[in-house]
């Protein structure tokens, strides 16, 4: 039971919370996921991570809010930050418009390339995307 | 076996105690020191509020909220600028872990979650109301609640006002809203927009009433048992240390998201039906229609479409190619008739007010 509704590109890499990873030497570029729109829905407003935040796997770094929804960024990997999207904060539609080119939210510098070995690459994602929709399906009460 | 929530009920409380105890309440929540909790709120005095992200000079008649004794204050929960009269609504909130048995994970499927639990409430006033996504909840397209949450940590908060009693003419005259505040019949069509709970039921139930009924709807949607509870020490000992962010003008009035804006845009576009008037609420700077009011003297069949259809123009894409997309999805997917109204003449319409332009055909 694979996902075959939602892009998962082969060459990036995911974690649990809808975040795509592409890796460039100790680098990081990192964006929203097409399944992670899918929970979010249409984003109305963006407050990312500013040059040279570090931020720490897991933790929170910064806002999303769509519908009347304020929910937390989090990052994927522990760094520092080198350069946010400014163009996707002051238009967050290009996110839902583009989620894995012009919506990409910040790029990064790695503290711990082995942190990487830690996501899942795009048959785990596939995979991982199924068993939710599958939860979601069992638990929803209405 | 349902699990026990806490039913807490904070009593009317100052906007800056109230916005604080959101924050502590799902703090506490998030770090396990609380139950589940549902939570009845009010306000005095009166107060505004923004979202998390808005801006208080975009959102927010500050001059005259000044003058009336108004409060300002922010929210950590997502959506527009609010007016909370002194105890003529009623807040509710609803806290709990988002891996909670029965709580969706897609955002949409959890907003008409909490919203058909308030709703099961209002049933149990004698209110047949509707959910209307993404986060309202209306009376024959009368919006009577709205909504909106966010998290910290594992746990969520969501909440909703209820009008009871409501002041439409100081909501008007306090928040930035799309009319022209010195035309008549623009308020009397923008009140037509909100209805109460003393208009539906042509009696106004005590307040203890209301709150009664609203919990068991949620008891009951939710599955869950309500056991009276009142703040805990730990909740207490955290309002006293983060009540004097929340007095702050830097919580206040800091900016999360500092570009945005806020226009009041509006046109007139005579189609073969009848003239169309659009007025918008207009963040040029992101692109979005914040909020939309269209009337005219076209009539449209059935009356609520003119209503839904703004409520999907809101917080959508200005660019003209998504506005015409949002107006003939609405059109392909609502059954509406307006003689001598095509969707392309509200395009039009809309379209001219987002570029200024005022052309008739």
């Amino acid at each position: 039971m694979e996902n075959l509704q939602w892009q998962v590109p082969e060459d990036l890499y995911y974690d649990r919370n809808d975040y795509w990873v592409k890796i460039q030497r100790d680098e990081a570029v990192i964006g929203l996921t097409a399944f992670g729109q899918y929970n979010t829905g249409d984003i109305l407003y963006l407050e990312l991570p500013t040059e040279g935040t570090a931020l720490t796997r897991g933790k929170k770094i910064g806002s999303i809010e769509s519908g009347k929804w304020v929910g937390k960024l989090t990052a994927p990997l522990t760094g520092q930050v080198i350069e946010s999207n400014q163009k996707v904060e002051s238009n967050p539609h290009i996110v839902n418009q583009d989620a894995f080119g012009e919506g990409w939210l910040y790029r990064m510098l790695l503290q711990d390339p082995a942190e990487v070995a830690e996501l899942m690459n795009a048959t785990g994602y596939d995979r991982w995307i199924a068993e939710q929709i599958q939860k979601e399906k069992e638990t929803t009460v209405l | 076996m349902s699990s026990s929530w806490r039913l807490l009920d904070t009593g009317s409380l100052s906007a800056a105690h109230n916005m604080a105890l959101d924050k502590v309440i799902l703090s506490a929540r998030s770090r396990n020191l609380v139950p589940n909790t549902v939570r009845f709120l009010q306000f005095s005095p009166q107060c505004v509020l923004v979202g998390y992200h808005q801006a208080v000079e975009l959102e927010v008649e500050e001059e005259y909220c000044r003058n009336k004794g108004i409060e300002i204050n922010r929210r950590i929960t997502g959506g527009g600028n609010l007016y909370w009269g002194d105890e003529s609504q009623l807040g509710w909130e609803l806290f709990a872990p988002r891996d909670s048995a029965g709580i969706p994970n897609r955002l949409e499927d959890m907003y008409r979650l909490m919203c058909e639990s308030a709703i099961a409430g209002l049933k149990r006033l004698g209110v047949t109301a509707s959910y209307r996504p993404a986060n309202d909840i209306e009376v024959n397209g009368r919006k009577i609640s709205g909504t909106g949450g966010t998290e910290i940590g594992d746990a969520f908060l969501y909440q909703g006002t209820l009008l009871t009693d409501f002041d439409v003419d100081t909501m008007i005259a306090s928040l930035k809203l799309p009319i022209k505040k010195l035309e008549d019949k623009q308020i009397k069509s923008f009140k037509n927009r909100v209805i109460d709970l003393k208009e539906v039921l042509g009696y106004l139930p005590p307040m203890q009433e209301i709150k009664k009924a609203m919990a068991e709807g949620f008891a009951d949607v939710l599955e869950v048992d309500l056991v009276p509870g009142g703040l805990t020490a730990a909740e207490q000992a955290m309002l006293e240390e983060e009540l004097p962010q929340f007095q702050s003008p830097e919580w206040i009035y800091g900016l999360r998201t500092p570009q945005q804006d806020n226009e009041l845009k509006r046109a007139e576009y005579k189609s073969t039906g009848g003239l169309i008037k659009v007025s918008l609420r207009l963040d040029q700077t992101r692109k979005v229609i914040k909020s939309a009011f269209i009337t005219g003297d076209f009539f449209a069949y059935p009356e609520r479409s003119i209503l839904d259809l703004e409520a999907v123009l809101k917080n959508t894409s200005s660019e003209a190619p998504k506005v015409q997309e949002v107006v003939n999805t609405f059109f392909d997917t609502h059954k509406v008739r307006i003689p001598g109204v095509k969707p392309e003449d509200f395009t039009q319409a809309l379209i001219n007010a987002i570029e200024g332009t005022n052309n008739e055909c």
